[in-house]
């Protein structure tokens, strides 16, 4: 991990393409939209639950290339909270069969999450060079803390940087022949 | 109006030769397959459709998400000529369910229809093992509607429950998915389709919910004949002509209204009787309140025109006269002599001066 961590801490919620986000497994009325919408961390009463069982996997799709050094999951309930996650990039047709068994290198970064990490928020740094070039990130959300049916999320963020584009052409001139 | 790719699952097995529906089970089916593939597409454009049979040699995809009926047309005619062996619904959703995941466009909402005419066998009679394969398609955002047909319709068990109505059951979420008998009678398979909760929500998503634009309830009585809708024609069955009676009908009621309005607040026409005529009495109470205004812009000139007679005598001469001559053209014709009189009076008085 770079020691420059907090200089380029920006939140990426403001490049969500909100049209293209959804959730596997989420509840009809507590979905991924619902908690990023505001497209600022959700302050809002709304939470994401899982339906079926406690698996959830959350893809989230960005307007443009992003490199993603930390993120923040928040549950207010202890119990239902995420444990075990997996976090993937670049992948728009992912199912839950796709992740269930994968591992370390498929999934860019497995994370197993504390109680104190989800109850605060707390930002977790990811491995900062495996997420260069994430066009969506898929976050799969394999058991909760207390090993209920239901997992529920209150926010989701995600820290990080655009990758640098060309933003003036202004420095280029014609070469001369 | 739901944006959806849709993979329907096609029974070719042996059971559907019989001739229990007209003309045969399998072209009963084939008819259903078109008005779905239609009505899907006519929903929405960016709809897709896919085929596949699940009986002969296994389960097999016959077209994938496709906006093109001829295909469609094409794998059914194709697979009329591989009719034989048994269903195998487990393993034909699960080909299905990926067949849907590799859609292109991923905006898209999955749904697989699946169409049954043979007793459940094997893997598909295990409850247990279905309602677990109906988590797994919930879980993955899928929904399912199953037409059952001949032997696939099933009795139900001593609890009431069969194992397709346990399987949509379980693989319902927002009231997505749903299970639809269709018994052997007079009535055409794709006839009992269009009026089903399966394809409500297709046709009538362009017509506003007041207009019978709802599906749904209506549905559910289909298929049964008579005479006990609105006008005589069941809404469901052509939502455009039942949205065009219903507003027809409302356009007439609020005329109707109108009129009604419109003779209790004049008396004197609802004493002159027919309806007719208070439609008549409308229209001269207009003039009336016309005239009024006129009269009072009238009276308003007059008493402009007198204000200004009275501020006259300060006034130059020569603009005087003018100002005489535009009142006298302005006046009507009770005071009309009197300003003349005046008129001759001041130009008198004009001259008078001039004289000095």
């Amino acid at each position: 991990m770079s020691t420059d961590e907090s200089n380029a801490e920006v939140s990426l919620l403001q490049h969500l393409d909100l049209r293209q986000i959804n959730c596997l497994n989420e509840a009809e009325h507590h979905t991924l939209k619902g908690i990023v919408e505001s497209k600022n961390q959700n302050a809002t009463g709304a939470y994401l639950l899982s339906d079926a069982d406690e698996q959830l996997l959350l893809n989230i799709p960005f307007n443009q290339s992003v490199k993603v050094r930390a993120i923040s999951i928040r549950s207010s309930s202890p119990e239902q909270a995420p444990k075990s996650i997996k976090i993937l990039i670049n992948r728009p047709a992912l199912g839950f069969e796709d992740v269930e068994d994968a591992d370390e290198p498929t999934v860019a970064q497995s994370l197993e999450l504390s109680p104190e990490d989800v109850q605060e928020g707390k930002v977790l740094a990811l491995r900062y060079v495996r997420f260069q070039a994430v066009n969506s990130l898929h976050i799969f959300v394999a058991s909760n803390q207390g090993g209920g049916d239901e997992t529920r999320i209150d926010a989701v963020d995600i820290f990080g940087t655009t990758v640098e584009t060309t933003k003036s052409l202004s420095g280029l001139s014609k070469q001369e022949e | 109006m739901p944006l959806e790719a849709t993979m329907m699952i096609i029974d070719n097995s042996e059971y559907m030769r019989n001739g229990d529906y007209q003309p045969t089970r399998f072209d009963a089916q084939a008819d259903a397959v078109n008005v779905i593939f239609q009505t899907k597409i006519d929903s929405n454009p960016e709809n897709t459709v896919g085929i596949m049979s699940m009986a002969n040699k296994g389960p097999e995809v016959l077209v994938t998400h496709s906006k093109d009926l001829g295909q469609v047309l094409q794998a059914i005619h194709a697979t009329s000529s591989k009719v034989g062996g048994q269903i195998e619904i487990p393993t034909a959703i699960a080909i299905a369910q990926l067949a849907l995941k590799h859609r292109e466009n991923k905006n898209l909402r999955q749904r697989i229809i699946v169409f049954v005419g043979s007793p459940l066998e094997g893997a598909a009679a295990d409850e247990k093992g279905m309602v677990k394969l109906a988590k797994k398609l919930k879980k993955n955002n899928i929904a399912v509607d199953i037409v059952c047909f001949g032997d696939g319709v099933e009795e139900p068990g001593a609890d009431g429950k069969s194992v397709l109505k346990s399987f949509i059951e379980s693989v319902n979420s927002g009231d997505n998915s749903h299970l639809l008998a269709v018994p052997p009678g007079p009535n055409l398979l794709s006839d009992a389709l269009i009026s089903s909760p399966i394809l409500s929500a297709d046709r009538t998503s362009s017509i506003p919910a007041e207009l019978g634009g709802s599906g749904g309830d209506a549905g559910a009585s289909g298929s049964g004949g008579g005479n006990q809708f609105e006008f005589g024609v069941d809404p469901s069955l052509d939502p455009e002509l039942a949205m065009a009676l219903r507003m027809s009908m409302e356009e007439a009621q609020a005329r109707e209204a109108r009129e009604q309005a419109g003779s209790s607040s004049t008396p004197q026409a609802a004493a002159s009787g027919t309806s007719s005529g208070s439609v008549a009495t409308v229209a001269p109470a207009a003039p009336v309140n016309l005239i009024d205004a006129e009269d009072e812009e009238l009276k308003r000139a007059l008493a402009l025109s007198k204000e200004e007679d009275v501020d006259m005598d300060a006034q130059p001469a020569s603009e005087a006269r003018t100002a005489a001559a535009g009142d006298a053209a302005m006046d009507e014709d009770d005071d009309e002599e009197a300003q003349i009189a005046r008129a001759i009076e001041m130009s008198m008085k004009q001259n008078e001066e001039s004289s000095k």
